[in-house]
């Protein structure tokens, strides 16, 4: 590890708030840049699902200085892999190009950032977006995903699809899009995180030119806490899908827990590579895909086990599934397992620590989540420090042995005592 | 950049190898590639070859399938595989200390595997599920059913065969597979990263060295040979299926990889479909809202290529979908821009640049010209003729290669009107 320990952050405040976070990596020929925008799906209003969303396509149409053409040639021109993804807590922006174009994006990016979100493209972007929206409704597991919020967290934001749905995006005005903008794309909701071989005083000085004079505003709107993950059996009936979705959640340790990589260690060695789901229910004939892991928030998570199978062996695959967490809580795991894991990790963070794409988006979500940057060393001791007895600790803190919640979504009502929702 | 060299041979055990040393890397990455794929199976065992693919790694004469699994594991190696049309391809990303050890275990894989009845049996039970998944994935659902126009029936097999074809699939055909098409000279290896160039070759050399068969009836390594030609269909078929979005998929020949024209025809995709100013985003999405996504591509078998523009969108919208894909590959050949072409070109160069820190992708474009182009070929030559592609080469193209014969195919609640 010693070429990666090479790495280093610096992390700065400008003037008006933005936070500016940028890892050094000096072994590598390319860098990346994004805007994080610290608002998402569950900052949204139930009349406005989607806004989110929507905002970060508008912010791909027009700005004081370019038009919507203007600004996917300039991306272009510098060969930029570049995008934008929304999510239930955060939206984000970023690039990844060669060394000397990295000035050139981050000033396209700051641009993109004080979007005009000009009036004449908007009822177009709608159409693009109901599109997407009727695309996620041919996806098995996007719908299925979405069912699976839509229940556990009732009444709460978090339940709230990404996309929006066709009436609330139909309804939605440029106005209301541009009072979402206005509200949350400030510098004290914003930070510029940057990666890859690079100055740092020089990517500071990029950063104060670009987004120095963006004006700071009133902080996002404090998030509601989401409910207790509740238990119970939920059905959505979609005959047109071939297979049957199955998946049991429980609750597990938020983004910002210290018990989080314990979590992630035990779905690894569940439903990972090589795992007890892989090696008993995928090679047992029993269905094809059977995964477990974390879906995580700021103050919520859930540990979720989940298949697709033939309708006909949901039954077969809910108790397979139920028989493995259950041996996992009852005699835990071995060393071997979790020395597989370890293994598995140090090599997949000397490849992250390759690309400054990667860590990019690594960068993103540790910030997010814990408010500062992690580098592979320390993220390896957090893996390294799991033992089997630490996962048996766990399990006693966020026990998996519970009936769960259960959802089923395909072309069977299944099971038959589960609630049929529309 | 510093300077970076590759070296290519033909080892004495019959393996072709080529490695590419890249300073300051903290990993090391090799691509095996069996010269044989989907195309290989007899023609009543559609799917077989990816059941060769899946069982290998499933018990050798050392060790059994979890015991496999756990070495890799305990060398933290990040290993895949997947099979195409010509090609089977085993993929390892690791530690350097650690590939003498990986590479022993891929040859022990390779080399000795026996193959257990059990999980052959559960490898074709997995594929018959995997073909119950395919329609839920309607994207992928509309190229398994383009291919046998597209490539003709043998080339444009699909991985998963049928469900009757799976059903034929036995422990022994799966062993005659493995024993016909697995042998030294059949495998090439790209080699990159944290690597002593000696030292990998005579590992490699000594892993592999005996690994003959007496089934090996093709002679020659296949790698110099031409691959078998692709038989293309013109048409329009429809396939019904109860979606929110039409898939709307057209086809038309290209040019092989090693053709001169290659680079040419890179860049006029570039232009068509490649980034979101290309011609395809900004007419069919951003100027008219008609989709969410749509792309073009090309697939290239070694003798040949296809050229493919693919789009989703609701049913009502579909037929003016189609006449704009159209549209915007007739009039390319009439308005295509030199600012267009250097866009195109930079693109590619830059990206070649960014994701070269990627081992892993550097380690994949090489096994990808040994495979089409017999030889590593090195950034700059590559870089070269895409610099050299002017205005007029693409127009040219554009003349001598029209999309006058395409394969359309349609997936979803209606067909096209008027497609012919």
């Amino acid at each position: 590890m010693k070429q990666m320990a090479a790495s280093h952050f610096v992390d700065r405040t400008l003037d008006n708030g933005l936070r500016v976070i940028i890892e050094v990596m000096p072994h590598v020929q390319s860098a990346a840049a994004g805007y994080l925008v610290r608002t998402g799906a569950r900052d949204e209003i139930p009349e406005l699902a989607g806004v989110s969303h929507f905002l970060e396509h508008m912010c791909f149409k027009g700005t004081p200085r370019r038009d919507w053409h203007r600004i996917t040639i300039d991306f272009d021109n510098m060969g930029s892999t570049y995008n934008a993804y929304t999510s239930k807590e955060r939206t984000f922006y970023f690039g990844w190009v060669r060394v000397e174009d990295l000035e050139k994006q981050i000033e396209l990016l700051a641009d993109m950032m004080r979007s005009v979100i000009p009036a004449e493209e908007f009822e177009m972007e709608k159409k693009v977006i109901l599109e997407e929206i009727a695309m996620s409704a041919d996806q098995i597991d996007r719908c299925v995903y979405d069912l699976i919020h839509e229940q556990l967290y009732v009444g709460h934001p978090l339940a709230w699809p990404v996309l929006g749905t066709t009436d609330t995006i139909s309804k939605l005005s440029r106005d209301e899009l541009h009072g979402y903008f206005e509200d949350r794309y400030h510098p004290g909701n914003m930070i510029l995180l940057v990666a890859g071989n690079v100055d740092p005083d020089a990517a500071l000085a990029m950063a104060r030119r670009h987004s120095g004079d963006w004006k700071a505003r009133a902080p996002r709107p404090r998030r509601a806490t989401p409910p207790t993950l509740r238990s119970g059996t939920w059905c959505r009936k979609v005959e047109r899908f071939k297979q049957q979705a199955v998946a049991l959640a429980f609750p597990a340790p938020s983004a910002t827990d210290p018990d989080r990589e314990t979590a992630d260690v035990l779905a690894a060695i569940l439903g990972g590579h090589n795992s007890r789901f892989f090696w008993n229910i995928i090679q047992e004939g029993i269905a094809a895909h059977v995964a477990a892991g974390r879906i995580d928030y700021c103050d919520a998570a859930m540990m979720i086990a989940f298949g697709f199978c033939d309708p006909q062996r949901a039954d077969e695959l809910l108790a397979a599934m139920r028989a493995e967490i259950a041996k996992l809580c009852d005699k835990g795991v071995t060393n071997d397992e979790v020395q597989r894991v370890r293994n598995r990790t140090r090599t997949g963070l000397a490849t992250e620590a390759e690309a400054p794409y990667y860590r990019l988006m690594q960068l993103v979500n540790d910030i997010d989540a814990l408010g500062r940057p992690r580098d592979v060393t320390e993220r390896l001791a957090a893996i390294d420090a799991v033992t089997p007895d630490s996962i048996r600790a766990y399990l006693r803190k966020w026990p998996m042995n519970g009936e769960g919640a259960l959802t089923s979504l395909g072309p069977r009502h299944w099971p038959e005592k589960a609630v049929l929702v529309g | 950049m510093a300077t970076e060299s590759t070296e290519h041979r033909r080892l004495a055990c019959g393996v072709e190898l080529a490695v590419l040393p890249l300073e300051g890397r903290r990993t090391v990455a090799y691509e095996i590639r069996v010269l044989a794929g989907i195309s290989d199976e007899p023609e009543e065992l559609g799917g077989l070859a990816r059941i060769v693919e899946e069982t290998i790694s499933k018990g050798t004469q050392q060790r059994s399938a979890q015991e496999l699994t756990d070495a890799f594991d305990a060398l933290g190696a990040q290993v895949s595989s997947g099979v195409g049309r010509e090609s089977m391809v085993f993929r390892c990303s690791c530690l350097p200390e650690y590939l003498d050890h990986a590479l022993g275990l891929h040859a022990e894989m390779l080399r000795t595997p026996i193959f257990p009845e059990e999980y052959c049996e559960v490898a074709v039970e997995l594929a018959i599920q995997d073909l119950l998944s395919l329609e839920d994935e309607p994207g992928e659902l509309a190229r398994k059913l383009i291919g046998p126009h597209a490539y003709g029936p043998r080339l444009g097999r699909h991985e998963l065969g049928c469900e009757e074809s799976l059903r034929r699939i036995r422990r022994e055909q799966v062993v005659d597979y493995w024993k016909h098409h697995f042998t030294a000279r059949r495998l090439q290896i790209s080699l990159g990263g944290a690597v002593d160039i000696d030292k990998a070759s005579a590992r490699i050399d000594q892993l592999f060295t005996g690994f003959d068969s007496t089934d090996d009836s093709t002679g020659n390594a296949p790698g110099t040979t031409p691959g078998r030609a692709a038989e293309f269909t013109p048409g329009a078929h429809h396939h019904h299926k109860e979606l929110e979005q039409q898939h709307i998929l057209i086809c038309w020949p290209g040019v092989a990889v090693r053709d001169d024209a290659y680079p040419v025809e890179r860049i006029a995709l570039g232009v068509l479909g490649e980034g979101m100013s290309s011609r395809l985003f900004t007419e069919v999405r951003e100027k008219q809202g008609l989709v969410y996504w749509v792309g073009a591509w090309d697939e290239h078998p070694r003798s040949g290529g296809r050229l493919f523009m693919g789009a989703s969108t609701m049913p009502a919208r579909c037929d003016q979908t189609y006449r704009t894909l159209l549209r915007e590959v007739d009039r390319l050949e009439e308005d295509v821009t030199a600012e267009e072409i250097e866009r195109a070109k930079i693109s590619i160069i830059a990206k070649t640049q960014t994701h070269g820190d990627i081992t892993r992708a550097r380690v994949s474009e090489l096994s990808s010209d040994l495979y089409f182009h017999g030889r590593p070929v090195s950034i700059a030559e590559k870089n070269a003729k895409l610099s050299a592609v002017t205005v007029e080469d693409v127009r040219k193209y554009l003349r001598n290669h029209p999309r006058d014969r395409l394969c359309v195919l349609t997936l979803g609640p209606r067909p096209l009107e008027g497609v012919v």
